[in-house]
């Protein structure tokens, strides 16, 4: 269990990014965080991996507690060796190196004896990397390094993946293949923080969601409760390709998808 | 893909059994004929080759800083310093009423300067953790001129400017590297190993040693989160890696690479002073950027490319004067050509024509040669 209390987390002196935002994340379900740009979403990510001062952000008050310890004040390294582990905005790969030195990257912290059943569940699971292995990162397409990013975050082995964007910039049947995968590895135990501008998808695949507001928390709820929420139809959802209702229906059916047993290590 | 299109630096899996045939065989020519050389090589000319090598494992450890983990050090001649003088106070002599020394023996001492050397890069992690690429370049200048103000101000350790302390020569067992040819009782193939050629032999020793661990390095766990600084401090960091401690780390392991250089550079000089200027000298700015340029000549990153560039920046300048020697006396001296401008043009050509056509050095140009023969198996 990941619980987020009462964070309030500045930028520099004056950018008051997040207030008493309190929520949680219990092991093996997705939570959904919607919200319009510059909500804070990217914020509340940063403070749970602990990476807010690589953006010279801090958290002013509050706690992050992960299994019953404080991990607000520890290393983003230690926090990853605990298993909570970030998928920054914008990808970030190593474009330097190959995809699988990418994955190797990835794997740094995973003992030896681990790290080649993970990567062989990254190609499982991403068939196209495994093909485009001793290709450089930076010759994929815009979606192949979105599971690049995927991917290398699942060579830690994460218990918490903290997804942030994985649909931006994507084509709708690319957004619905992510959508796939994040379901496929929530259904290997892993549980997953999903910030998405795409409301629709999220709420698809979440088990909960959260909506935030220029900084502080507004809605919280269950998926589906949200779904049919006036205020997130009218404020996330109408602005989407997919229906109103289609959106509702297929939260509705969430619990029923069907289950794909690669993710299960 | 072609190989051009990969980042210096990057390490080339070879593919192919003939390739990985060729790699061995290729490298135990080498191995015989390094060994063989001071059987051939008169004195002076092993010199030349003593002195590539001590440019080469101070390379070796640039590379792995600036190529293989993106941070610039300008202080590498500071560390050659602290490395020359820890070994030469571990190692002289106890009672000397001028100089410092601990009497301790000279293995002991080789190995305490690379340990001091690196404690000193450790103990810079404040700012090498936290300063990036060329900002970090020009802080660690300051490292220079504080490694000049103390050599001056520290006669008893460093060695008066006038005079100099002499660096115990290394022996082990009773065995020991400073013997004349005429008394030596050592002999390969009827050839006496007097003192170049034990120097040599220690020299290739240190420096395959150096190699060695730093290929270990660069193909296992620490070169990786190395690269992976290099590349995207975010990603990094959000993979768990410690970028603060990895900079920090690799930093250290440059400053003892530089450290055992500057052993090196005091045993082939044969004497322990410190510089007349902060710009030229054995452990100056002057020292850093030649340092800088072999790397960058032998492709940023790449080992065997560090060594090659070390041959040729620190080799040119001591193997023109005897080339030109045996050709004609007069050239050189007293001109304003003199073997070593030449040398510094000529290098200095070749980096600008390096970085215009090939930005990853010889190891690019070795990379594009062998190519073709490796993608043939
Ligand atoms: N490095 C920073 N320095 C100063 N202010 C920042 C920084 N990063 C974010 N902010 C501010 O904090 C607020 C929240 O930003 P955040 O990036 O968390 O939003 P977001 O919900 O992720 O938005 P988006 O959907 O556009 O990614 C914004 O007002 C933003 O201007
Ligand atoms: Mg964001």
């Amino acid at each position: 269990m990941l619980s987020v209390r009462q964070v309030s987390v500045r930028y520099g002196r004056s950018v008051r990014a997040l207030q008493d935002v309190t929520f949680e994340v219990p092991d093996g379900q997705i939570v959904a965080v919607l919200g319009s740009n510059g909500a804070g979403k990217s914020t509340l990510l940063r403070a749970i991996s602990g990476t807010l001062r690589l953006h010279r952000g801090a958290l002013t008050g509050g706690q992050v507690v992960h299994d019953g310890t404080r991990i607000d004040r520890m290393d983003p390294a230690a926090i990853v060796r605990r298993g909570v582990v970030q998928v920054p905005e914008g990808r970030q790969i190593f474009t330097r190196m190959t995809v699988e030195e990418n994955l190797r990257a990835g794997g740094l912290v995973t003992p030896a004896k681990r790290r080649a059943a993970a990567r062989d569940r990254v190609f499982a699971l991403f068939p196209q990397l495994a093909e485009r292995a001793k290709q450089s990162g930076a010759v994929l397409s815009g979606g192949e390094q979105q599971m690049l990013a995927i991917g290398r975050a699942l060579m830690c082995e994460p218990r918490v993946l903290l997804l942030d964007e994985p649909s931006l910039g994507l084509a709708p049947q690319l957004v619905s293949r992510i959508a796939g995968i994040i379901t496929e590895i929530n259904d290997g135990g892993t549980a997953v923080v999903l910030v998405e501008q795409n409301a629709t998808m999220a709420l698809r695949v979440a088990h909960r969601a959260v909506a935030l507001e220029v900084g502080e928390l507004r809605l919280s709820g269950t998926a589906d409760e949200l779904a049919r929420s006036d205020d997130v139809q009218r404020l996330y959802l109408g602005g989407h390709a997919e229906s109103e209702a289609e959106a509702a229906a297929a939260a509705e059916h969430r619990p029923r998808r069907p289950r794909l047993r690669v993710w299960s290590g | 893909m072609s190989d051009s299109n990969r980042a210096a630096g990057d390490m080339v899996p070879g593919d192919g059994r003939w390739w990985r045939i060729g790699r061995v065989a290729g490298a135990a020519l080498l191995i015989v004929v390094l060994l063989a050389l001071p059987l051939y090589l008169p004195g002076e000319w092993l010199k030349v080759g003593t002195w590539m090598m001590t440019g080469a494992v101070g390379a070796l450890g640039l590379t792995l800083l600036t190529g293989q983990a993106g941070q610039l050090s300008l202080a590498h001649g500071f560390f050659l310093l602290v490395g020359a003088v820890s070994y030469a106070v571990l190692s002289g002599p106890a009672g000397d009423p001028t100089y410092i020394g601990f009497g301790l023996p000279p293995v002991v001492g080789l190995l305490g300067a690379v340990l001091i050397s690196g404690l000193a890069g450790a103990a810079f992690a404040p700012v090498s953790g936290r300063l990036r690429g060329i900002y970090l370049g020009v802080a660690s200048l300051a490292l220079v001129f504080l490694g000049f103000w103390l050599g001056r101000a520290l006669p008893a350790v460093a060695g008066s400017t006038s005079s100099g302390r002499l660096p115990q020569p290394f022996s082990i067992f009773g065995l020991s590297v400073d013997v004349s040819r005429q008394l030596s009782s050592l002999s390969v193939f009827g050839v006496p190993l007097g003192r170049d050629e034990r120097t040599w032999y220690l020299y290739l020793l240190l420096t395959a040693i150096a190699y060695l661990l730093a290929q270990g390095a660069v193909s296992g766990r620490p070169g990786r989160a190395w690269r992976a600084v290099r590349d995207n401090e975010t990603a990094a960091t959000v993979l768990g890696v410690s970028v603060v401690r990895v900079k920090a780390g690799v930093f250290a392991i440059s400053s003892a690479y530089a450290g055992l250089a500057g052993v090196m550079t005091a045993w082939w000089t044969g004497i322990m002073k410190p510089d007349e200027s902060e710009v030229a000298g054995s452990y100056g700015v002057t020292v850093s950027i030649a340092f800088l340029a072999m790397i960058v000549v032998g492709g940023l990153g790449s080992l065997p490319g560090a060594v090659l560039g070390a041959a040729l920046v620190f080799g040119l300048p001591v193997a023109l004067p005897l080339l030109t020697q045996s050709a004609s006396a007069d050239i050189g001296s007293g001109t304003a050509f003199s073997p070593i401008v030449i040398t510094n043009f000529a290098y200095g050509a070749l980096i600008v024509l390096i970085i215009l056509f090939e930005p990853s050095g010889m190891a690019g140009l070795g990379r594009r040669l062998l190519g073709p023969a490796r993608a043939r198996t």
